[in-house]
């Protein structure tokens, strides 16, 4: 089987140079080919871009772009649809991740781009969307209107299936050209979604590209990094700082790097009533894309005093665990990634072995596993890939202070607390640096409207031009009606 | 089936149900825990068995009527094998099962039900409270209560054995419930009249005669015929049952 990846406008298929992907998950072969472009060509692309989305999408009202962003997400969300076909039979084969899990998964992540979580997307940034189509007056006086950049260049990482569609989205909402760099982890979704888009609205489909290269190599990278007006990077901190490197000083580089979420637990959630189903919340978290994300949980503080000791919800977790390896079995793990697995159980065995109150309970196939610390210990990642430790610790109050060093990488939390407890918890953690608290169970589907480690999607891609006051009342000097 | 690596411990494995469970497990290769009170030459016999058909074994006396007792048992097979995989609560209060001259209600005391009561409940209670932490600590475990299936067909009223038992199977379903989410199995083998054993050697045979004829498969049970269903329950094969009661008699009761 050989699938096509990339899309790219303006530029004839023969002219380019194809590469082939290889995937073969558990016996199943599958290829993809995928477009290597030359120095001039990324040249002409993003030429071609640039010119289309100033003469088209710039003029296209934002209601509009919704309404066809609606109309791509409205057709993927269709089992029928051929797309969303393809990407439940193919991105399984590619990722490795279970196939249930990735049709699920889709369903709940696409949910957030129809139009009306469009629209509160929009105006999460933008007080006013209509500064988006033409100059609205400002409050403080004078007129604005933003714009977004003509050729938004994206480099993805390939963690969890789909995730382009963010960034990629939000160029477009901010009416921005966009060439997308995708990750050879997971080519397609990016590539399918473009080609949505230009088969509902031609136009709109010139404005958009999707490339690929090697990850690390150079000169692709410099190539689209000098075209472009913006760009927004995802990876780790090394591949982040190449890539700001290589950045000409006059373009704009957002970057979105490797982050540490965890989870919190109170006593009070931990009565016999509520503690198991506290656990399944957790372990989903842990299952679900086998904590590729930048929202997944490491690690679970849980607090001593409830029904349910600490030691007990990580028997619960370990169980949950097992229990999901059933429904979403974990995909084959690289030999990297089983390194790190096998590495953090290592160490955490170690520590079980020299102080009895710690421990491990793993599964026969070691495809998950769950350490139990009963001395506070700092927020370490995890090996990954379904391996997650509990914390006991005896006030949840404790932990912001805790992990406060770790500020850079701190993004998610999981919280299940009552009200009051939540509500404090959110000001001790936004005072370290923590930038999202959602439900246990929520941690790995963010809501429609996010900021992604704590910044804003949209008003970050903008700049806004103003009239001010002064050229407004200068100007009244000069009509020829001016008494 | 393949025990090789797990340990099993069966009470009351000196001799009858018990050491044929105990030689069972011991010929699929488990580790196996053979519990005695009284009789040590036999259990070492249970223990050679054990080991002539492959497994390994050793014998600890206990006496599972005392809480520390059951304690010092856990805890010296923990420290010979590091873990326990399955535990077999087989021993009960001696009890004799004789047709003719079993009480009637109206001669049977408090005290006979509380022996009872005490024999196959009180035991496996606290056998369960020693060894579950261990089994909580790996969220895995497979624990075997034995019955009867006089709770479901009581052939012959022996009230007081056949009401602890009645509630050994309540309270094997409640702790079924409260495990579950900690991954650890409950369940109960409730096996018929069983010959030979110590216990039914004074069974008459007008009795035997009388449960064979209405028993489908037309005779009585083994010691071996209880091993399979237990060895069952305590592996993957059964790794979604929990709660349940398997009877082992034959069809005579259908349930």
């Amino acid at each position: 089987m050989t699938l096509k990846a990339g899309y790219l406008p303006g530029v004839s298929d023969d002219d380019i140079e194809w590469q082939t992907l290889s995937y073969n998950r558990d016996g199943q072969a599958i290829d993809v080919r995928v477009p290597l472009l030359s120095d001039e060509q990324m040249k002409h692309l993003s030429a071609h871009i640039k010119e289309k989305s100033r003469h088209y999408l710039k003029s296209l009202p934002v209601s509009d772009i919704t309404a066809i962003i609606d109309t791509a997400i409205t057709r993927l969300l269709d089992r029928n649809n051929a797309y969303r076909q393809q990407a439940e039979e193919y991105l399984p084969l590619i990722t490795g991740y279970d196939a249930e899990m990735i049709r699920l998964g889709l369903t709940g992540y696409l949910k957030t781009f129809r139009q009306p979580e469009l629209r509160r997307f929009i105006a999460e940034d933008f007080a006013n969307p209509k500064l988006l189509d033409e100059f609205q007056p400002l409050p403080k006086g004078g007129y604005g209107r933003a714009y977004g950049p003509d050729l938004l260049a994206h480099i993805w990482a390939g963690n969890v299936p789909g995730l382009p569609l963010w960034s990629l989205i939000s160029g477009l909402l901010v009416k921005a050209g966009n060439i997308g760099k995708v990750a050879s982890a997971e080519p397609l979704m990016a590539s399918w979604f473009t080609q949505l888009i230009a088969e509902i609205d031609p136009e709109l489909g010139e404005c958009l590209a999707v490339v690929w290269w090697k990850g690390g190599d150079v000169e692709q990278e410099q190539a689209l990094l000098n075209q472009a007006d913006l760009v927004v990077a995802y990876g780790n901190n090394e591949t982040l700082q190449q890539i700001r490197d290589r950045t000409p000083i006059t373009t704009r580089c957002l970057t979105y790097s490797h982050k540490v979420s965890f989870g919190m637990i109170s006593k009070t959630a931990l009565d016999m009533g509520k503690a198991w189903e506290v656990a399944h919340q957790a372990a989903f978290d842990i299952v679900r894309y086998d904590q590729q994300g930048c929202y997944s949980p490491h690690v679970f503080f849980v607090e001593r005093g409830g029904a349910v000791t600490p030691q007990e919800f990580s028997q619960y977790v370990a169980n949950e665990l097992d229990c999901f390896e059933e429904k979403y079995p974990r995909r084959t793990l690289t030999i990297e990634e089983a390194g790190g697995v096998a590495a953090w159980r290592q160490s955490e065995e170690m520590k079980a072995f020299a102080d009895e109150s710690n421990s491990l309970i793993s599964n026969d196939g070691g495809t998950w596993s769950i350490a139990y610390s009963a001395a506070v210990e700092d927020l370490v990642p995890s090996g990954l890939n379904r391996t997650a430790k509990v914390i006991a610790v005896d006030q949840l109050d404790d932990v912001a202070a805790r992990i406060a060093p770790y500020k850079a990488f701190l993004q998610t939390v999981g919280v299940a607390a009552p009200p009051a407890e939540l509500h404090r918890l959110a000001g001790l953690l936004g005072a370290v640096g923590v930038t999202r608290i959602s439900a246990l169970e929520h941690m790995t589907t963010p809501e429609a409207g996010w900021h992604h480690d704590g910044r804003f999607n949209l008003l970050d891609l903008v700049t806004m031009t103003e009239v001010e006051r002064s050229a407004e009342i200068a100007s009244e000097a000069f009509p020829n009606y001016v008494d | 089936m393949n025990f090789a690596g797990k340990v099993v411990l069966v009470t009351g494995s000196s001799r009858g149900i018990g050491a044929a469970i105990a030689e069972a497990f011991a010929a699929e290769g488990a580790t196996v825990v053979v519990n005695y009170v009284q009789n040590a030459s036999a259990a070492e016999d249970v223990v050679a068995k054990c080991k002539e058909v492959g497994g390994d074994a050793t014998a600890i006396q206990a006496d599972v009527t005392s809480g520390e007792q059951i304690q010092l048992l856990v805890d010296q097979s923990l420290q010979d094998f590091a873990k326990i995989d399955v535990v077999v609560n087989n021993a009960f209060k001696p009890y004799t099962f004789d047709p003719d001259n079993r009480k009637q209600f109206a001669d049977l005391d408090w005290q006979d039900y509380q022996g009872q009561i005490d024999g196959a409940l009180f035991s496996t209670y606290t056998m369960c409270q020693a060894v579950l932490p261990a089994l909580k600590k790996r969220t895995q475990g497979s624990i075997i209560n034995i019955a009867s299936d006089l709770v479901a067909r009581p052939t012959i009223p022996y009230h007081d054995y056949t009401t602890a038992k009645s509630a050994l199977i309540g309270f094997s379903r409640n702790l079924a419930a409260e495990l579950g989410p900690l991954g650890i199995r409950v369940n109960c083998v409730a096996p018929g009249l069983v010959y030979p054993t110590d216990a039914s050697r004074k069974t008459k045979e007008r009795i035997k005669e009388m449960i064979i004829a209405q028993t489908p498969m037309r005779r009585i049970a083994s010691p071996e015929d209880v091993t399979g269903p237990v060895l069952f329950l305590a592996s993957d094969w059964s790794r979604f049952m929990t709660g349940q009661t398997l009877y082992v008699d034959g069809g005579l009761v259908m349930k």
